[in-house]
């Protein structure tokens, strides 16, 4: 008797659970879909039948819209200066992790590298500029690089303490026993082991990097210099009624983010929760 | 004598990280307080104005009607990102087939930039195409089509839908993860002890992961007042400043008008207004679990 009850009223409210989520499902994920299959569409096909599949594959708004609109410059600025970043980003704070986590553990600059997680990029909009333009560096992708640097150093150092806590003392005094020097230690033992946590920092600081719009619209002017995020914006001006071209350009923009969201989800979410667990 | 070895190492692997965060965010914080309490534009000498500039702000329509969109923004964020990434992760907790594919499908939107979901939400708008309101149709709602971006009723909540939309993911992760690392008997001995499953959730569940749903507020809420992109890419926060956040306004104000000493201003109420929100937020949940 009871188990028939449990039955049927297990099997109903199974039946609306995954109706619920496969229609959240489709809301978080149809936008997308509409928009990569409109890419494939011109301006006629998009108003005649919004959602109907395009007639024939073609490229020509991928075509235009990467060497047209030079998109395919910006995309290269973009990806010159997020991996600058990832790799002035990495090898600094590992190398301050290094000491703050197993040589001299100072409360006083641990504290001082987290305050920056409080920081919103917005109240660094206006000094940057003033600085970059005292040292010679405006409208240069460099200037881009050093922000999203500083900008991304402590939440990295946060989730890289983490990672070198969890890494053995005995390790270094073996070593140390053995003739290495700090920085052999560091380079040899410490870096390697820590790779997942530094794969973590790294997915996290590229999509913020890539992501970024704010930063690039106050330092960044000439056409030539812009990255993707800016290109993408600029778009809408430029092409506002060529709707399958802003449609591919923006497929261009997410193509790296989604695939490397495939490639390395686990630290994707690792990075961008990071955040939350320290509040 | 080892003690004094180690001090090169130090600073020789501490000064590099040190000095980048010193002179690009430390730095610039301290000045970004100062000229807000200065009148400039940039070009000429800044003179010291105290808080005029606060004064002036306070004073201001603009600021009040930016200050309550980003208020209506975190409030709306509020009740429909937590409760809605709360239920969807307490359901994949729930032994459902294919969690980590929904997972993976939620969390999607979070890592596209904003620029570009901004730019695809203009295209639904648009009225020309008019994907919302052909969808409207379909479902029989065909009379709530409008021209979203533009009337002035729709405006500023169809300004807001993208960014709400965008975030949920953020929370189911979070939540899920939450009940992921809550031992397994209590949700069972609550059971066996007869209770439902409605009654479970409020009585054993959400005090359990009280702590992250603390977490998940103080996002909502900081990631809400730092809104930028959708506004000004969908509306540039038009017309006026009817569809403008606090972030918003103050890039108007700073790189288009070129005042940076109010533009700075309004940076400051932005930071201390994050501050004072989570340092209260965390302040309560303290308390909590003192009692």
């Amino acid at each position: 008797m009871r188990f028939f009850r449990k039955s049927w009223k297990y099997q109903v409210s199974t039946i609306v659970k995954y109706l619920f989520l496969i229609i959240v499902a489709i809301v978080s994920l149809y936008p997308f879909i509409w928009v990569l299959i409109s890419s494939f569409k011109d301006n006629n096909s998009i108003f005649g039948d919004p959602f109907g599949m395009p007639v024939k594959i073609a490229f020509e708004n991928y075509k235009e819209v990467w060497a047209g609109a030079d998109v395919g410059r910006n995309f290269f600025n973009s990806m010159l200066v997020c991996l600058a970043t990832l790799v002035i980003l990495i090898i600094i704070t590992s190398m301050g992790c290094y000491i703050l986590t197993r040589v001299w553990k100072s409360t006083f600059l641990s504290t001082y590298f987290s305050l920056g997680i409080m920081i919103p990029i917005h109240a660094l909009l206006i000094p940057s500029v003033l600085i970059f333009k005292k040292i010679g560096l405006t409208d240069n992708l460099f200037s881009l690089v050093l922000m999203y640097t500083a900008t991304n150093i402590s939440l990295s150092m946060y989730i890289m303490n983490g990672f070198f806590d969890s890494i053995p003392r005995e390790m270094d005094e073996a070593a140390t026993i053995d003739g290495c020097s700090r920085s052999q230690i560091f380079l040899r033992i410490i870096f390697p082991i820590a790779k997942p946590g530094i794969a973590t920092v790294a997915t996290l600081a590229f999509l913020n990097c890539w992501n970024d719009l704010l930063m690039g619209l106050v330092l960044i002017s000439s056409p030539q210099k812009k990255t993707l995020s800016l290109a993408i914006s600029a778009l809408k001006g430029s092409y506002a009624t060529r709707y399958g071209l802003l449609c591919a350009g923006f497929v261009i923009s997410i193509v790296p983010v989604v695939i490397m969201y495939l490639l390395f989800q686990k630290q994707v979410i690792a990075g961008m929760t990071a955040g939350a667990v320290k509040g | 004598m080892n003690r004094y070895k180690k001090v090169p190492v130090c600073i020789g692997f501490l000064l590099p990280v040190f000095l980048i965060y010193t002179i690009f965010l430390f730095v610039p914080l301290i000045q970004s307080a100062y000229y807000s309490l200065t009148s400039w534009n940039g070009v000429t000498e800044k003179v010291f104005v105290g808080l005029d500039n606060f004064k002036a702000l306070f004073e201001n329509g603009d600021y009040w009607i930016t200050f309550w969109n980003t208020i209506k923004l975190v409030i709306i964020s509020l009740l429909i990102q937590i409760p809605v990434g709360l239920i969807l992760a307490y359901l994949l907790y729930s032994k459902v087939k294919g969690m980590k594919i929904f997972r993976t499908i939620f969390f999607l939107p979070v890592v596209i930039a904003p620029v570009a979901i901004s730019l695809m939400f203009s295209l639904f708008y648009n009225s020309e195409i008019g994907v919302f309101n052909r969808i409207l149709e379909a479902i029989g709602l065909g009379s709530l089509a409008t021209n979203w971006l533009s009337n002035i009723h729709t405006l500023l909540y169809a300004v807001m839908v993208p960014q709400v939309w965008q975030y949920i993911g953020l929370y189911v992760t979070i939540f899920l993860g939450a009940l992921q690392s809550m031992p397994e008997e209590l949700s069972e001995s609550a059971q066996i002890d007869g209770a439902n499953r409605t009654q479970t959730f409020f009585h054993v569940v959400l005090p359990e992961i009280a702590n992250f749903t603390n977490i998940c507020v103080i996002l909502c809420v900081t990631g809400s007042l730092k809104a930028f992109e959708h506004s000004w890419i969908m509306t540039g926060g038009g017309p006026g400043v009817r569809s403008a956040y606090l972030g918003v306004y103050m890039y108007k104000t700073a790189f288009v008008n070129s005042d940076f000493g109010t533009g700075s201003a309004i940076t400051v109420t932005i930071v201390l207004l994050s501050l004072v929100i989570t340092v209260l937020f965390n302040a309560i949940s303290a308390w909590r679990e003192k009692r």
